[in-house]
């Protein structure tokens, strides 16, 4: 099965990214989307987004592209978060959700709460 | 069913959607083609990332049956030996420094009942089994 990657960019306000992943994040589709991912975890990109909510099947493989992009983005203090992750892909997922740095949500409005909050608490610091 | 497979994620893949192909039509629950599916990959993909190196010359084979309450795989390829069964496991969830790798064998034991290994000769021997609900699975020839 092979795999659809649709970025959607966000406002350079909010820095944030969305990537909707559909089908399989396997052993042969891991590569496609870690060269994807490559000029957003360089550029600016602080808070990446993935909606899962069409991803049929998910292995270690795909779970290190993940953790990859986490620690690229915790380097400059930005988050990755996971939306609409289906009942099997949330069973693999028990591997890294409790990583620093990743942040998993039943769906887009308290994906939303958690952003906004986050932002303001950013906009606090500075 | 039996697949002869060059050293490649395609054929890993291949055999994955052929294994999935065989589990709908004898009416295995979703959940647990789901689960068959990651370990095949899993196993498949250590095979010929880590075993084969890749080297498509290199073959290996799998074959799957149904039997009447247990899904059985097996895979077997002429690699170094390596018995994943002993090997070290990092299933617990991931630490703040953990390197991305050894996740895959967890997988397998999670989603797996029984896992057994064998040295036959030059061959390392694979066999994964998964027990099934009987009500679930069509009296079909495996």
């Amino acid at each position: 099965m092979p795999i659809q990657i649709q970025i959607q960019k966000g406002t350079s306000a909010s820095n944030t990214t969305t990537v909707k992943l559909s089908g399989s994040l396997d052993t042969v589709t891991a590569p496609q989307l870690e060269s994807e991912l490559a000029p957003l975890l360089t550029g600016n990109v602080k808070e990446l987004v993935f909606d899962l909510a069409e991803l049929k099947f998910i292995s270690s493989a795909g779970l290190r592209v993940f953790a990859n992009a986490r620690k690229q983005l915790k380097e400059r203090s930005g988050q990755v978060s996971f939306v609409h992750l289906q009942p099997q892909i949330r069973e693999v997922f028990d591997i890294i959700a409790s990583l620093p740095g990743i942040a998993i949500f039943k769906d887009i409005a308290e994906l939303d709460r958690y952003l906004a909050a986050r932002q303001r608490s950013h906009q606090d610091q500075i | 069913m039996k697949l002869e497979l060059n050293a490649t994620p395609d054929e890993v893949m291949r055999a994955v959607e052929t294994l999935e192909e065989f589990a709908k039509a004898r009416n295995i629950p979703e959940k647990t083609i789901f689960g068959l599916a990651l370990a095949l990959e899993e196993c498949g993909s250590n095979i010929v990332n880590h075993a084969l190196k890749r080297d498509v010359q290199q073959k290996f084979h799998v074959a799957f049956t149904c039997e009447r309450n247990q899904m059985l795989i097996e895979l077997r390829d002429q690699g170094p030996a390596f018995d994943p069964t002993v090997a070290r496991v990092n299933n617990s969830p991931a630490s703040e420094d953990d390197l991305p790798g050894g996740w895959g064998i967890g997988l397998v034991r999670r989603h797996m009942d029984e896992i057994r290994y064998s040295r036959q000769g030059n061959e390392n021997v694979l066999l994964l089994i998964k027990r099934i609900d009987d009500s679930a699975v069509f009296d079909k020839t495996s």
